[in-house]
């Protein structure tokens, strides 16, 4: 221990000691000097704690934010993987809504025809470096999916199966160049030979030389010996122009597929035939067109000081509308 | 110890106390709250000469008086300050000149904030108040000596500084 300090410092040791007792004993014994003092220091630190509070007011929960860094990452993780879940989840979704609108479809051009399908969906396309163009699908020889059998879509036919394993069978697209169909025309009956193209367009051939095409004109199956490879009456397309040039013995005609051949996912695999041709019950029917007859309505001069203008009687035009 | 720095130190003071009433009292520390001001009054007073010392320790302890957030009586802090400062200024000599020791100045800095805290627990034991559960007072001492241990070596240099700065050529001699 040191040495206990001059007089000087000892008596004003005890003159603080002693003034600190006193404020301290005036305290307790009521007198309001600590209230009022520490209101004083509060009404002059409000103002810059206010400043300080807008200031600094992320700093307050620094060493928390530090502390909780590692869970809040943890956790911005979670709700990250949650998210990408939740955006795949909406993704799907979306598909299982396309494939059920095709799947609908589907089953319902096959229920319409009478046909006993299964359903299968596109699991692969074919490659480039095979040339042909055909899709994989999930469908096969256990699901009763052998070669030959007709495939179908919502709007009409897809192709033909090609091969077929136990679970799974290739197809044949109609797009594909060595596809042939037979084909008549629904409205006239007139058959012809469908040809691939190699893309959403094919090739009539008409078989009868005094058969008649038009544009519009829908394409139905013509059908198999025991339905192999072609149920009957299935639409295949719709005819976007006749060749009248050509210097062939038959006709010819451009040909649109009914079916978007680039983005089928599902698909119906006929695999028995309906108990009666449905002949043209498959054929779309086109939907109706609204035409507006819009009937001018006469004009009237209106006589007016200094202008002249023209003003219609009627407030609007008559509008008659009907349906085709 | 001159008016012109009794002057100059109150006002010090009273900035630190601010900064501690405004800005460190709002950061939520871990373990236990950090005394800014206790600190750096134990510097000041470790720096100063013995009567330095006294006066500073008063002063010092008067200014955390007036603390709104504070619930004891007027002149305890200063009381207990006052201690501190005699504490200091008696065993100045027997440890030596702070300014070529920093870790020691870090020490006692650090025991002194501590020591205070326990002072000012005690008097208050005397005046009958109630300060808690010894186990909560224990981690609130430790806390603030822990982070006292931390920031010393930050603040003191400065204080240091301040404190060549503020000595006159008469307070020199």
């Amino acid at each position: 221990m040191a040495s206990g300090g001059n007089n000087r410092s000892r008596l004003l040791l005890v003159i603080l000691l002693v003034t600190s007792l006193f404020l301290i004993t005036l305290d307790l014994r009521g007198v309001s000097l600590t209230n009022s003092s520490r209101s004083l220091t509060q009404s002059v630190l409000a103002p810059v704690q206010r400043v300080f509070s807008s200031a600094f007011s992320p700093v307050g929960n620094f060493f928390a934010d530090i502390k909780n860094f590692g869970k809040t990452k943890a956790e911005l993780k979670d709700v990250q993987a949650q998210n990408e879940k939740l955006k795949s989840q909406i993704v799907i979704n979306e598909d299982i809504k396309g494939q059920l609108k095709q799947l609908h479809a589907t089953l319902n051009l096959a229920g319409r025809g009478g046909y006993t399908v299964v359903a299968a969906r596109v699991i692969g396309r074919g490659s480039a470096s095979t040339f042909s163009q055909t899709i994989t699908i999930d469908a096969g020889t256990s699901d009763g999916v052998t070669k030959d059998m007709t495939v179908i879509a919502g709007a009409g036919l897809v192709g033909v199966v090609k091969s077929a394993t136990s679970s799974s069978a290739i197809v044949l697209l109609m797009s594909d160049p060595s596809f042939r169909i037979g084909v008549r025309i629904a409205g006239t009956q007139s058959a012809g030979v469908l040809l691939g193209q190699g893309d959403s367009s094919y090739l009539l051939q008409l078989l009868d030389p005094a058969g008649t095409i038009a544009v519009g004109d829908v394409l139905v199956s013509l059908g198999s010996d025991n339905a192999r490879p072609f149920v009957p009456g299935i639409p295949v397309g719709r005819v976007t122009g006749v060749d009248h040039t050509s210097a062939s013995l038959t006709q010819q005609a451009t040909v649109i597929g009914l079916t978007n051949l680039d983005n089928v996912a599902l698909v119906s695999v006929i695999t028995k035939n309906a108990k009666q041709d449905p002949k043209n019950a498959l054929v779309p029917t086109p939907q109706p067109t609204v035409t507006v007859y819009v009937t001018p309505a006469p004009i009237v001069p209106v006589p007016s000081p200094g202008v002249s203008t023209f003003a219609s009687p009627s407030p609007l035009p008559s509008v008659s509308v009907t349906k085709k | 110890m001159r008016s012109a720095r009794i002057i100059s130190t109150t006002a010090f003071l009273v900035l630190v106390f601010v900064v501690q009433e405004s800005l460190i009292s709002r950061i939520n520390f871990p373990v236990s709250g950090f005394s800014l001001y206790i600190a750096v009054l134990m510097g000041l007073i470790s720096l100063e000469d013995r009567d330095g010392a006294i006066v500073t320790g008063f002063i010092g302890g008067l200014i955390l008086d007036l603390s709104p957030t504070i619930d004891a009586p007027l002149g305890q802090w200063a009381l207990v300050m006052t201690v501190m400062g005699y504490l200091f200024s008696v065993n100045r000599e027997t440890i030596g000149d702070f300014a070529t020791r920093p870790a020691a100045l870090i020490f006692f800095v650090a025991l002194g904030s501590a020591t205070s805290l326990f002072l000012f627990l005690l008097s208050g034991l005397m005046l009958g108040e109630n300060n808690g559960a010894i186990s909560k007072i224990a981690l609130i001492v430790a806390g603030n000596s822990l982070w006292t241990v931390l920031f010393s070596p930050l603040i003191l240099p400065v204080l240091s500084r301040l404190r060549a700065i503020s000595l006159s050529s008469r307070d020199r001699a």
